[in-house]
């Protein structure tokens, strides 16, 4: 019993390790175009990949502080939002990490089909 | 059936958001950042209730506002998230841990180093002030130290032990406090009040060296100011003079919001001053009765000797207590005005305004 509680907890902190990472990734490519921090959360999750506000929003900040993104507090539909789009710098850093992705899916891909031979 | 009309699904809707709001402040670093979450905060949760209530094609009623709130996490967690990360004590406990350490370090520690250990070093020292100030800082430093180790000890055993036992905190979103209003200019009654009575105040000062019974009652028959009183006189008629300008200004200047915490500093700071320079005054002076005095009539009636003795030392009681109390509503008055202006510095350029579509 204990041992399988061990095992769920070490499976969740793997998914959190892995997700962060993802979620990154997920997080630039989506400010591609403007959005603020709702709109963004919406999209995420309805892409799959849910991210609660406690998350998202010290993330965004973290990633403003690092130049990746830049953000603007704007009126819109009666009340001040804050939007958010990927900086220049952003542009070249996402460039770069779809890259990375690619090159390590492939690697993945390729390591799991000879584990399955 | 949906009995709520959307008005009122409105401002229920705003006041649940805004003491969902507040509550997670309340655990929140006070840090430049902390009103700009809590905006982008409030705007998400507004954005949800939004999408629930076009969802469902009707107002919200109060339990399915409670139950989006519920779903965030109870304030405490969320605003362990929101923080900056840590890794000894996790984002659940870490607002306890900070509020802990606060309430012992500030509010406990300090203040009895201030107020007890300071004056017992000062008495072992026989009234060497600087060794005795340094010798408090000292202990101070090595209590804070040994406090916030223990502290952070025990925080760290139980963020081990409840990762393990999955303990999570129950909480009601309907049974939130409500929210208080910030930033309040001062109250009108209350000013007026003042005012009211710092012009009494200051005629009935005005009026004592000519009529004493309205300090000494029937004693005044047998009992005249001593030097004491004479000196210092005048420092509190200045002081009250001082303290009905404030009053004044603060009636004239209702918008002037940093007027009155800083006024309070400043009198409080003025006022101490004259009560150190009259216990000093008190150290040095040859007098057994410095305060009151007999009369010249009944100077030689040893019957009144007791008398006087227990009014002058019930005077000095009165100052020494003053003087503490002023002290601490000093220190207050110095947490509030800093508290005052890192409000003030930290809010954003623009908040998101209340209330939905």
């Amino acid at each position: 019993m204990a041992n399988g509680t061990d095992n769920s907890e070490l499976l969740e902190n793997l998914k959190l390790e892995l997700r962060r990472g993802c979620l990154i990734v997920a997080v630039l490519a989506q400010l591609r175009a403007e959005q603020y921090g709702y709109t963004l959360r919406k999209a995420l999750a309805d892409d799959g990949l849910a991210i609660d506000e406690g998350t998202l929003y010290p993330l965004l900040r973290r990633l403003e502080t690092q130049g990746l993104l830049v953000s603007q507090w704007r009126e819109e539909d009666k009340r001040n939002k804050r939007f958010y789009r990927l900086s220049p710098a952003g542009e070249v850093i996402l460039k770069q990490l779809l890259e990375e992705w690619e090159s390590i899916n492939a690697s993945l891909n390729k390591i799991l089909q000879e584990a399955s031979l | 059936m949906n009995t709520s009309s959307p008005d009122s699904s409105t401002r229920n809707a705003t006041e649940l958001i805004e003491r969902y709001l507040q509550a997670v402040r309340f655990w929140l670093p006070r840090t430049h950042r902390q009103d700009d979450l809590i905006a982008e905060l409030g705007e998400d949760l507004r954005s949800q209730f939004e999408d629930k209530e076009e969802e469902l094609g009707r107002a919200l009623e109060r339990p399915e506002m409670a139950a989006i709130l519920r779903r965030c996490g109870s304030p405490m967690m969320v605003a362990g998230r929101l923080g900056p990360q840590r890794h000894l004590i996790g984002p659940a406990l870490f607002p306890i841990y900070e509020f802990v350490l606060k309430m012992v370090l500030l509010w406990i520690l300090v203040p009895v180093f201030i107020f007890i250990v300071g004056p017992a070093n000062l008495v072992d020292g026989g009234g060497n002030w600087p060794m005795a100030i340094l010798k408090t800082f000292g202990d101070l430093w090595s209590g804070l130290f040994i406090a916030a180790g223990i502290i952070t000890l025990v925080f760290a055993i139980i963020e081990r032990t409840s990762a393990h036992l999955g303990t999570e905190i129950k909480w009601d979103p309907l049974k939130l406090p409500p929210v208080r209003k910030q930033d309040r200019k001062p109250s009108r009654l209350k000013t007026v009040s003042e005012f009211g009575f710092g012009c009494f105040g200051l005629v009935w000062l005005l009026l004592l060296p000519h009529y004493p019974f309205l300090i000494l009652g029937p004693a005044a028959a047998f009992l005249k100011a001593g030097p004491m009183l004479h000196n210092f006189y005048l420092p509190f008629v200045l002081l009250s003079t001082a303290g009905l300008l404030r009053s004044g200004i603060t009636l004239a200047r209702p918008q002037w919001t940093w007027f009155p915490p800083l006024s309070e500093l400043v009198n409080s700071t003025l006022l101490l001053i004259v009560l150190h320079s009259m216990i000093q005054a008190l150290t040095r002076s040859p007098s057994a009765y410095p305060f009151v005095v007999l009369q010249d009539a009944v100077r030689d009636s040893p019957k009144y000797f007791k008398l006087v003795a227990i009014v002058n030392v019930s005077i000095l009681a009165s100052v020494a207590f003053t003087w503490l109390g002023v002290c601490i509503a000093a220190i207050v008055q110095v947490w509030a005005f800093l508290r005052y202006l890192r409000k003030r510095m930290s809010a954003p350029p623009r908040i998101a305004t209340l209330g939905l579509r």
